[in-house]
């Protein structure tokens, strides 16, 4: 196979706009996969993409395709949409040298679609704007087309129509993508340099290594050496995605697959590490990736604490598989042993969560998301904290500085002044409106992280009756009035229940705080107080009752097996909660700290 | 000795809260059930020493005519004629009632009834979804009265959705002024699947909270107690000497055989159960088959947790050398903590080398009770 008959793209658009669909047809289409494996967005494999309906992990697939009596190699990465994923957009940019950004004919152009676009033009790929859902009633497509030319600088001319749902506009889609996207570069003869961007563990085979081959080419039996972890290994398998794992006898230039090296250990693979040969080695390593910096942080510890090491070798696991997330292990005086982890949003964060639990059978409490504070003392120095315990005493802080990010909402003109409220109460600053079309504006804003990240989105949907959507960049850290807000539980204070509050929402938010926390957690044989608290100043109080009744009236004969098996399943779902002092908490509980602003 | 239990699946109409196995059935399916059940009960012959206890319990086995209910009772009294037991109880349901069936009752040798009436208040057997009224409730009293029953037991239901305190204190007046020799009054369980959990689910009723449910149990007991009966197990109260034989066996985890679509057994050890569904009980035992369908024999160390689970819901508990003796295990060895932290929170008591619930610990019975088993 020559290189230049070799194309390298990935699929990015914005949330929902028919990403995995697309791909669904190009496969259906080359007849990647058979008929009967097919099923609707083939390539979200994973249960939790399943059920949410949304791409969580970008997917690479390789198809064959025939023009003009010439045979070609495609292939196709699928990327996430949603914002809280953009690194898996990132690093799959970095394997292909073109990429279809896709527009929803309906939506239009939207937050992400102009941020992923962006990433797409900073890595100079070649872009091949894709109109899609021109089937619907709703669809505008002089409109958005107009749009993408206003925003992106989009030719309307280049801009392919299609369905992603009926196959229209395929065939064409298909031209485009050999005519116009370029053939991968790179040195064929070369010494072998392969890109790492993506790897998942493998009970029985250790590691599997995603690789893109840039130079050179990669067969079993050969040595290879990870150029930044130093380590060498045999390779037993190469192979592709169809989309599942395909060996072959090489991956030359070019081509995107994987390996197989009886890799037992995660840490000896980096995502973003160059692999070579041992004995040819590469004069100068790939450039790779820049980690993305969490966004927000929570604590995870196991309900047993007998769960410490198998959630540790879970988070390794995991951790190699989705390289955005971060952990480290701390000790609450309240939760005993845990991790401190980073991600970079609340969906990250319930889906790394989600995935833990799953794959590892460990039953997870996890402590309220916080961001990263940075603290100056007395003597001037700069702490990052990302744990609200951390915080020193308010005698012993110069300055409390916080998160700012540069907001970028794209709405219909009409919410305007509503999403401008919801901006001001959360104590954004204006910067500026630009005009997508007459009817369509993007709204900039700086706003504080920690207003954004909870239920910005929320409300911003709401608003718009689900019309608005944003994208955010950090900017930097910048002073404010801010405290620790601590509880107290049955006179014990829970650091795991701590947050970081502006001080003028400090009150409000302790007694809805200790408010909520009264339902969440359940009655206790003795009463169980509840406390907010500044420092030593008590703001607020709330008292759970005893309990009183917890009996089958009616127990005779046949009952007692039933009995039993009740009391048992009561057992079970005690171990599910994590027992502080004398009380225990249900994960709920932890969470409540979440509870939104109105 | 082993207790008996005879099940009868039948009732006239289903009650909102009841999801044991019982409805309504055709006339002759009934009179084939009974046929089978005759079938099963030759099989207990063998046990010669006969029974200490015989209870015919449902469902409603008074819904059965009195052409079925003197068929029946002729059954019973085959198998246990040479060697009755020390009682023998029924269930009766007010609705069911009349002087023809009570005299068979009689006749059958029949001394305990238990009838179930669960409320007085007109708008409570409504919720309940009974199928008779307070007065025929007293007139069901009346008649076992008089045909000579001297041992009754009036089932009584309180928390209620909707149900006052006051409501209920006048329930227990009407109860003493009748005197019955023993009383169950079980706070309600709202059962899932059953049609006042979709009540309360939809918001049609409210359910009773639990600090009224709680008032309500300790109304309960003051009353009872005052009128001189004793609060024997979590939701039964007897005049001395009136407390319900069989179903302290059950209580002592003792052996019983049960007879019937879905009747549990318990003997050596091995707890198993019927089929549930009428059909297919028919079935088994007319083919000459046994109808057993679940089968279970507990390792010793849960057979002990499960005897301290049940001696608690009695008064008395258990002495530290009875449960010794019945399951090789000592108390303290095996919940030593447990109960030391139970005696701390006031729900535990152990005195006298005797373990019992406290007052207060009967109504939270379960938190004791989970950290056993
Ligand atoms: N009518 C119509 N619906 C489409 C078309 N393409 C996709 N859809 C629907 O749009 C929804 C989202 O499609 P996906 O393919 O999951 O979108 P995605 O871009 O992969 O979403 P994420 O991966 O979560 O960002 C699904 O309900 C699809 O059936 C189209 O061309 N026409
Ligand atoms: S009479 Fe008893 S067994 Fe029959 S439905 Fe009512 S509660 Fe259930
Ligand atoms: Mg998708």
């Amino acid at each position: 196979m020559y290189t230049d008959r070799i194309r390298n793209f990935c699929i990015i658009a914005h949330i929902d706009h028919g990403k995995s669909t697309l791909a669904d047809r190009l496969l259906e289409s080359t007849q990647t996969v058979s008929s009967r494996e097919f099923r609707e967005q083939v390539l979200d494999d994973m249960d939790l993409e399943r059920e949410r309906g949304i791409t969580i992990k970008a997917s690479a697939v390789t198809m064959n395709y025939k023009k003009d009596g010439k045979d070609y190699v495609l292939n196709l990465i699928d990327t996430p949409g949603h914002v809280d994923f953009s690194y898996e957009v990132f690093r799959s940019l970095a394997a292909c040298e073109g990429a279809l950004l896709l527009v929803d004919a309906a939506q239009g152009v939207e937050a992400q679609t102009v941020a992923n676009a962006y990433l797409a033009i900073e890595k100079h790929l070649e872009i091949i704007p894709v109109l899609n859902k021109i089937d619907l009633q709703q669809a505008r497509p002089v409109e958005v087309i107009e749009e993408m030319e206003k925003t992106l600088g989009m030719l309307p001319r280049d801009v392919i129509k299609v369905s992603a749902k009926s196959g229209l506009g395929v065939d064409e889609l298909f031209k485009a993508i050999i005519e116009r996207l370029p053939p991968p570069k790179g040195n064929s003869q070369g010494a072998l340099r392969g890109l790492i961007f993506d790897s998942v563990y493998d009970d029985y085979r250790g590691v599997v290594v995603y690789l893109r081959v840039f130079d050179g080419s990669l067969r079993a039996g050969d040595r290879i050496y990870m150029m930044k972890t130093q380590m060498s290994f045999e390779v037993t398998e190469v192979g592709v995605f169809k989309p599942k794992m395909s060996p072959v006898e090489a991956l030359h230039t070019g081509e995107v697959g994987y390996l197989v090296a009886s890799i037992k250990s995660i840490h000896d693979v980096e995502i973003g590490d160059t692999v070579t040969h041992d004995k040819n080695r590469a004069g100068v390593a790939l450039p790779g990736y820049q980690r993305p910096l969490p966004m927000v942080y929570c604590g995870l510890y196991p309900t047993a604490d007998t769960d410490l090491v198998p959630l540790r070798m879970a988070l390794e696991k995991l951790s190699l598989n989705d390289s955005s997330f971060t952990f480290e292990p701390e000790r609450s005086p309240a939760l005993g042993f845990g991790f401190r982890c980073g991600f970079l949003g609340l969906l990250h964060m319930e889906v790394v969560q989600e995935r833990l639990e799953r794959e590892s059978n460990v039953n997870i409490i996890q402590t309220a998301p916080s961001v990263t504070y940075e603290i100056v003392n007395k003597k001037g120095e700069v702490n990052k904290i990302d744990n609200p315990d951390h915080v020193p005493m308010e005698g012993d802080i110069e300055e409390f500085r916080e998160p700012i990010v540069a907001m970028k909402i794209v709405l219909p003109s009409e919410y305007i002044g509503t999403v401008m409220q919801i901006c001001e109460e959360r104590r954004g600053k204006y910067i500026s409106t630009e005009y997508l079309s007459e009817k369509r504006v993007i709204l900039n804003y700086e706003l504080p992280l920690a207003e954004v990240i909870f239920d910005f989105y929320d409300k911003l949907k709401s608003a718009t009756r689900g019309y608005g959507t944003m994208d955010y960049t950090f900017l930097g850290y910048r002073p404010a009035d801010l405290v620790r807000l601590d509880i107290l539980v049955g006179g014990k204070k829970v650091d795991a229940l701590s947050s970081i509050v502006h001080k003028d929402q400090a009150y409000y938010k302790g007694k809805k705080l200790a408010k909520k926390l009264r339902e969440e957690i359940p009655r206790h044989l003795f009463e169980v107080v509840i406390q907010a608290a500044i420092g030593s100043r008590i703001i607020a109080r709330e008292a759970i009752r005893p309990m009183r009744k917890d009996v089958t009236a009616k127990c005779y004969g046949g009952d007692i097996t039933r009995k039993r098996k009740l009391l048992e399943k009561q057992k079970e779902g005690k171990k599910r909660l994590k027992v502080v002092g004398s009380v225990e908490i249900p994960q709920e509980a932890f969470l409540s700290v979440l509870t939104p602003h109105e | 000795m082993t207790s008996l239990y005879i099940h009868i699946p039948y009732c006239v109409k289903k009650c909102s809260y009841c999801d044991f196995n019982s409805g309504p059935h055709p006339r002759a399916l009934m009179d084939r059930y009974i046929q089978a059940l005759g079938k099963e009960l030759e099989g207990t012959r063998a046990i010669s020493e006969g029974f200490q206890t015989v209870y015919i319990g449902g469902g409603t086995p008074t819904a059965l005519d009195e052409a079925q209910l003197e068929r029946l009772l002729t059954l019973v009294k085959d198998v246990t004629g040479t060697n009755p037991p020390r009682e023998y109880t029924i269930e009766a349901n007010p609705g069911t009632l009349n002087p023809e069936k009570v005299r068979l009752m009689k006749v059958g040798g029949i001394d305990r009834v238990s009838l179930g009436v669960q409320s007085f208040s007109e708008g409570g057997l409504e919720i309940l979804g009974r199928i008779h009224s307070p007065l025929e409730a007293e007139e069901g009293f009346y008649v076992l009265r008089d045909a000579g029953f001297s041992n009754i037991n009036l089932d009584l239901i309180f928390g209620w959705p909707g149900q006052t305190l006051e409501e209920w204190g006048q329930d227990l007046q009407k109860v003493l002024r009748l005197g019955p020799e023993h009383v169950s009054a079980y706070c309600l369980t709202i059962e899932r699947g059953t049609p006042i959990s979709m009540d309360v689910r939809t918001g049609r009723l409210t359910g009773s909270d639990e600090d009224l449910q709680h008032k309500m149990f300790k109304k309960a007991h003051a009353s009872f107690t005052r009128a001189g009966y004793k609060h024997y197990e979590i939701s039964n109260f007897a005049l001395k000497g009136r407390e319900c034989l069989h179903n302290i066996n059950y209580w002592n985890n003792g052996p019983y055989l049960g007879l019937g679509a879905g009747a549990f057994s318990y003997v050596d050890g091995r707890r198993y159960s019927n089929v549930k569904d009428v059909q297919k009980y028919i079935e088994k035992i007319t083919s000459g088959r046994r109808a057993v369908s679940f089968t279970e024999t507990l390792p010793s160390r849960r057979r002990a947790a499960e005897t301290l689970v049940m001696a608690l819901r009695m008064h008395s508990g258990i002495a530290e050398g009875e449960f010794h003796r019945r399951t090789g295990y000592s108390l303290t060895e095996l919940y030593g903590p447990s109960i030391e932290k139970f005696q701390h929170l006031g729900l535990l008591s152990l005195t006298g080398g005797r373990l019992r619930l406290t007052q207060k610990g009967l109504f939270l019975a379960n938190q004791v009770m989970v950290e056993f088993v």
